[in-house]
């Protein structure tokens, strides 16, 4: 596995798309988080209306606008660069030289998806310190316990968002493109907002983490948060499974 | 280590694919597939590369089925197949170290400077493959695909796009390697070339090995056009 966890990481660093996704996801949302408690701070009742809960101008309503904001762009961001690091192998044609390899393809796609979510959970923890950085500059003042909280569960959040778009990989592999990837980040923004529309948002782990953010924990269970994880475990076996059957064959 | 085919067929859908195909690569030889253009020596080279599976019959790399030949087995073999495994934001060196890491080479340093010397990719060491010409890029996956010494080498075309002095230097690697005991086989439209270095020479034509041509026949290009003529006509009654 070693060999591989090194490629994937060379191959994500040295990329323009690690780059401009890192950007992406930690600084633009920290960003426009900060342009909606700015937004909030102009006292423009239409805005306000628009904003809801969010134009507390607070670090509750700070870190709600950031929840908003990870669950649907987050979604994208983190979507966009898993399915780049799967579909590029079939874009570039790179992906001759990962068969006959002493090396599994399962192997390698294992490795893929580790070295995203290893990036992933750094780029959470560097949006949680942007975001903190952004409400201190703006003088929304010092943290309270549930502001602490709130910020921990925005790191937990970033980091399922990036767990959930999962099944981008998978479509990447079997699409063989970047932008089937894409393609599919997209839909599953679109299933998590029509499953939250429905009143299943819950029990569905597209849109559990959002909702488990946004309401401080308490519109979803345990039960339901923890429906991710088989959700991933599935889907990552699914990739897994894909490159190791996978036949050049189209 | 030896790499072959018995009675393998892969079809496709749209009619085309190899058939029937026997085909032994030895330690020592240079063997030589030539074909035109969709004759089916890719298609042939991934099908032993483990790539496309046959449909009917076999292939066999160091005695073992290559859908189950072990790690150490697949560490020992090298391969160009249609593009080549230099990702382009990396550069040249870091594309090089890659490839020794994935075919668990131990001394990773040491194997990337003797590569870049065999292949005087000295002056592009630093540079993104991106911004390398389509000749060096061609050198930096040859180079990856040969630095570990492997003991079968199957290249897809690797004379594409290089110059005089890259096509000098690829055949000296090939023909040092199978000097060296390496089972070597190469895809070209380059006769003359292949001529240089080929102890057999294989016709491929609409998915069959057709025959052999003799590397020293004088007028190879006009032998293979004629072997080829003769199976079309044959084909089409």
């Amino acid at each position: 596995m070693r060999p591989s966890l090194w490629a994937e990481a060379v191959k994500l660093a040295g990329s323009a798309v690690g780059r401009v996704g890192s950007v992406a996801v930690a600084v633009g949302i920290a960003v426009l988080s900060g342009a909606m408690l700015a937004a909030a701070a102009s006292g423009d009742p239409q805005l306000l209306a628009k904003l809801g809960p969010a134009a507390t101008q607070d670090w509750s309503g700070f870190l709600l606008a950031a929840a908003q904001i990870t669950s649907a762009g987050g979604l994208i961001g983190f979507g966009v660069v898993l399915s780049w690091i799967f579909g590029r192998e079939f874009g570039d044609g790179t992906i001759t030289g990962l068969f006959a390899l002493p090396v599994r393809r399962s192997t390698i796609a294992l490795a893929k998806l580790f070295v995203y979510a290893m990036w992933a959970t750094a780029m959470s923890l560097l949006l949680a310190a942007l975001l903190l950085l952004v409400g201190l500059v703006a003088g929304l003042g010092p943290l309270t316990a549930d502001s602490w909280t709130a910020l921990a569960r925005q790191t937990g959040l970033g980091i399922m968002t990036a767990a959930i778009a999962a099944p981008v990989a998978w479509a990447a592999t079997l699409g063989r493109s970047v932008l089937a990837g894409v393609s599919v980040a997209i839909g599953l923004v679109v299933l998590a907002q029509i499953s939250v529309l429905a009143g299943a948002g819950g029990w569905v782990p597209l849109a559990s983490p959002a909702l488990w953010a946004m309401s401080s924990g308490q519109a979803v269970t345990l039960l339901q948060i923890g429906l991710v994880l088989p959700y991933v475990g599935v889907f990552m076996l699914a990739t897994a499974w894909a490159w190791r059957a996978m036949q050049l064959d189209r | 280590m030896t790499l072959s085919a018995h009675r393998a067929t892969r079809s496709f859908r749209n009619g085309s694919g190899v058939f029937d195909v026997d085909l032994q690569l030895h330690p020592g030889q240079v063997v030589a597939l030539v074909g035109l253009n969709g004759a089916g020596k890719s298609t042939l080279m991934r099908m032993l590369l483990g790539m496309l599976r046959p449909d009917r019959g076999e292939v066999r790399l160091a005695g073992c089925n290559v859908a189950l030949a072990p790690a150490s087995t697949w560490a020992r073999v090298g391969h160009l197949v249609e593009y080549p495994l230099a990702y382009p934001e990396l550069t040249v060196v870091r594309n090089l170290q890659l490839s020794a890491r994935m075919h668990r080479v131990s001394e990773v340093d040491a194997t990337v400077e003797a590569v870049i010397g065999e292949f005087a990719l000295e002056p592009y060491r630093q540079r993104r493959t991106r911004a390398l010409s389509l000749g060096n890029r061609q050198r930096v996956g040859l180079a990856a695909a040969l630095q570990h010494d492997p003991s079968v080498i199957v290249l897809d075309e690797p004379s594409n796009s290089l110059d005089p002095a890259g096509l000098i230097r690829l055949r000296e690697s090939l023909l040092r390697r199978s000097g060296g005991g390496a089972a070597v086989l190469v895809s070209s439209h380059h006769l003359d070339e292949v001529a240089r270095i080929a102890d057999r020479i294989v016709v491929i034509n609409a998915g069959r090995l057709i025959g052999d041509l003799d590397p020293g026949t004088p007028g190879i290009e006009r032998a293979f056009f004629e072997s080829v003529r003769i199976d079309d006509e044959r084909g089409a009654r």
